[in-house]
């Protein structure tokens, strides 16, 4: 056997190419110029974690101005139509630097309007998200329909010019701020359960609309948002009528790839790193010569070096317009439940000073740790929960028995 | 970016399972659980059909300078339970001098290999936690070398002609191939019944031009050889965790209890999903070290992270492994027990988890 393939074109690189590296460079420069003092004081502000005031806002319109907004979007529609690994990186920077860039509304739900809503949704609504100027909710979840989503009750029963909406949403984060919900609603009451769902556009301002704000152990808030008796007109259905449920699963990779991106992690890690080696514990040593806090830095390390290869790899896969299921969940669980190790590893390294939440000079990078910690727990269930992402790792990877 | 293997890595893989599958059957592997276990027409087999040029570049006669190749190779190896021990002649040996060596007669000896000659290693200590720092010395009399010291877990010894030793001197470390003939070595009987020996040198005198590095790059020859070997034995624990992973899918989804197959009840598949996912960690960052291997000599932290992943994967794996297979995994007459003892070989060589996490933790940290 002699190998004759001698071309390096396609040759295996485990890295950031030139293009790639340059991509990331520069838009690490960009949101140092757009992420200002002002915002990152009012990010800091618990009303404000996670977008919605005057400086968010106004970032967000110098992002749509700029060309930021609409990386996934395809060109005719006028986006970027960046690749999958470009779009990760973009994912990657913006996370690392804090900003609640909200990729639901821009890169989930637009993409979606521009292609499949009506020409008044495409001119009014894609081309607003485009310029920065819209915020949308996500109205999936209900009380009864969490992980079975398909069973959602909320309905939207035709008339003559439009549709009649009623029911409940849970967990609807972002409405307190945002201008429109991106609706689930059962519109075929005799199909199978995920053959009847459409989607609509349904504005916040108007009288049927209401919302209650729901209290998170993150300190994010997030809303159970009602809807009674809100007429909305033909031109706010997205897509077929009962097509729905096509357009709640077709981004669903590339979000819990989002969810799981190695930027954030890797960001807090090297920050603690700083800290303990510059953090005096007497006059010869630092918080880094300890033993144990090195075992601890060690295990973040080789973990998040996994996560980084497995989301890698995924998006490589995407690249190249495939799709692999068992690789995607072992994403989301693998990612979902390291983000919950690694923080704990962090804390204990910082002891109880990663208790504190207010004192700028003893909590641990303005607290920021302590905060992550609390926000991290909802990735094991949000997104796909767990033990249905172990179920398809089963089915899909090991080729065993569907689980009843 | 690009994850994906070249045609010709998949052909390599592919093939080599087709002669792996017929040489390493259940009969035969039986055959060596109570004999020495070195297969040799398997090697032979590989030789001629130029396996064993995996990863050496063509003017040694092998294939192509490609640590990834090579891994496919020991991941086949691992994966068939094949009763052959090459790290120590492969990686130690052929690799390291073939980035290390200037001196033809050393060089010559890749293509040895190559052709399926053994040569071997001897390199690990008993309770020396810094390899790279051997506490086998050599004093240095004009240009004699006289070594003194002991060393184990060297792969089957009683077959190599030579063996590369890794020596502390007065000049630093040194890496010294040695004639087999000149040493005293005993076999030691292991957990996988793999064909080991402790290799005891008693003031052994060899020739300086034993020596096959360049002056002054001995640590960095023994630096790459022990991360290479690293990567190289997660590629083992690799094979060896993919054929429990495949193996626990394939029982579960037979086995019947309460009217249906136990890997329909959630807990048996959740099991089975999580070792899934260590061995997908675990091929990835494998790759990565071997990736990264090819173009820069010093990749310390990408081996130690392989590594760690390995020792974790070989434990946790393994023992769910046993756990779903109740009884059947500690049959003798089914095949699981052999992966198991493999596993446990993988992971303590050449550095445990806990000890690399150690390791790792001082490479992270600022050193003050």
């Amino acid at each position: 056997m002699r190998i004759q393939d001698e071309i390096l074109i396609g040759e295996m690189l485990i890295q950031l190419n030139p293009k790639q590296a340059k991509l990331k460079a520069e838009l690490q420069e960009y949101f140092e110029g757009v992420i200002t003092l002002e915002l990152k004081a009012e990010l800091n502000n618990p009303n404000h974690f996670e977008g919605g005031g005057p400086e968010f806002k106004k970032a967000m319109r110098t992002m749509g101005a700029d060309g930021w907004i609409g990386l996934s979007w395809k060109k005719e529609l006028g986006g970027k139509e960046l690749s999958p690994m470009e779009q990760y990186i973009f994912v990657e920077t913006v996370m690392r630097t804090g900003f609640p860039f909200p990729f639901l509304t821009t890169e989930s739900v637009g993409p979606m309007i521009a292609e499949h809503g009506s020409d008044w949704a495409k001119e009014e609504i894609a081309t607003k998200i485009l310029r920065g100027e819209l915020i949308f909710g996500i109205g999936y979840s209900e009380p009864n329909s969490g992980t079975d989503l398909a069973s959602l009750q909320t309905k939207a029963i035709k008339e003559a010019d439009g549709y009649l909406i009623n029911g409940q949403k849970m967990w609807t984060s972002l409405a307190n701020f945002s201008d429109y919900i991106w609706l689930a609603a059962r519109t075929d009451f005799e199909a199978k359960n995920h053959k009847g769902i459409s989607m609509f556009i349904v504005p916040t301002d108007d009288p049927g609309f209401s919302m209650t704000a729901i209290n998170t152990l993150g300190d994010v808030r997030t809303n159970a948002t009602f809807y009674d008796n809100i007429r909305v007109p033909d031109s706010n259905l997205v897509g077929q009528i009962n097509q729905g449920w096509s357009l709640i699963t077709s981004q669903l990779n590339l979000e819990r790839l989002a969810l799981v991106n190695h930027g954030p992690v890797e960001e807090l890690y090297r920050n603690v790193l700083k800290l303990a080696e510059t953090t005096k514990i007497n006059n010869d040593q630092s918080l880094a010569d300890l033993s144990w806090v090195k075992h601890n830095f060690a295990q973040v390390y080789a973990g998040v070096e996994a996560l980084k290869l497995i989301c890698w790899k995924q998006t490589s896969i995407m690249e190249s317009g495939q799709l692999n299921m068992a690789e995607a969940s072992v994403a989301k669980v693998y990612g979902s439940e390291f983000f919950i190790e690694a923080y704990r590893l962090l804390m204990e390294i910082m002891g109880e000073l990663s208790l504190l939440k207010n004192d700028s000079e003893l909590s641990v990078l303005n607290a920021k740790l302590e905060r992550m910690y609390r926000t991290a727990s909802i990735l094991t269930f949000g997104g796909g929960t767990n033990e249905v992402q172990r179920d398809i790792i089963a089915m899909a990877g090991l080729l065993m028995p569907r689980t009843r | 970016m690009e994850f994906a293997e070249l045609s010709h890595q998949s052909e390599i893989r592919d093939s080599l399972d087709k002669i792996l599958v017929e040489q390493c059957t259940p009969e035969k592997l039986k055959e060596f659980d109570v004999t020495f276990k070195h297969d040799e027409p398997l090697l032979s087999l590989l030789a001629s059909n130029g396996y064993l040029g995996l990863g050496v570049n063509e003017e040694h006669g092998g294939s192509g300078e490609n640590l990834y190749d090579l891994g496919i190779l020991f991941e086949r190896l691992g994966f068939h339970a094949a009763p052959l021990s090459l790290v120590g002649c492969l990686v130690d040996v052929a690799q390291t001098i073939q980035k290390f060596s200037e001196n033809k007669a050393h060089l010559d000896l890749i293509g040895a290999i190559v052709g399926g000659e053994i040569h071997t290693s001897a390199i690990l200590e008993p309770l020396n936690q810094e390899p790279e720092s051997p506490m086998t010395r050599a004093e240095i009399n004009g240009d004699q070398l006289i070594i003194s010291g002991t060393k184990y877990l060297s792969e089957i010894a009683s077959k190599a002609k030579s063996i590369l030793i890794s020596v502390n001197s007065d000049e630093g470390v040194l890496l010294v191939l040695v004639d087999s003939n000149a040493i005293e070595i005993s076999e030691l009987s292991t957990t996988a019944n793999s064909p080991s020996f402790k290799v005891e040198l008693d003031a052994v005198s060899v020739d300086r031009s034993a020596i096959i590095h360049s002056s002054g790059k001995g640590l960095e020859a023994l630096r790459y050889l022990l991360q290479i070997n690293m990567v190289m034995r997660s590629y083992l624990a690799l094979g060896v965790t993919e054929k429990m992973t495949a193996l626990i899918a394939s029982y579960t989804s037979e086995r019947e209890q309460f009217g249906r197959v136990i890997g329909s009840f959630q807990a048996v598949s959740h099991r089975a999903a999580d070792c899934f996912i260590d061995l997908e960690c675990l091929r990835l960052v494998n790759q990565q070290a071997a990736v990264n291997l090819n173009t820069n000599l010093d990749c310390e932290n990408d081996a130690l992270v392989s590594k760690i992943w390995a020792g974790n994967a070989c434990h946790r794996i393994s023992y769910s492994a046993q756990h779903l297979h109740g009884g059947m995994g500690v049959d003798k007459d089914y095949v699981l027990w052999r992966y198991c003892l493999l596993a446990k070989e993988c992971e303590l060589i050449n550095g445990s988890a806990s000890q690399n996490i150690d390791r790792l933790g001082l490479n992270i940290t600022a050193n003050q």
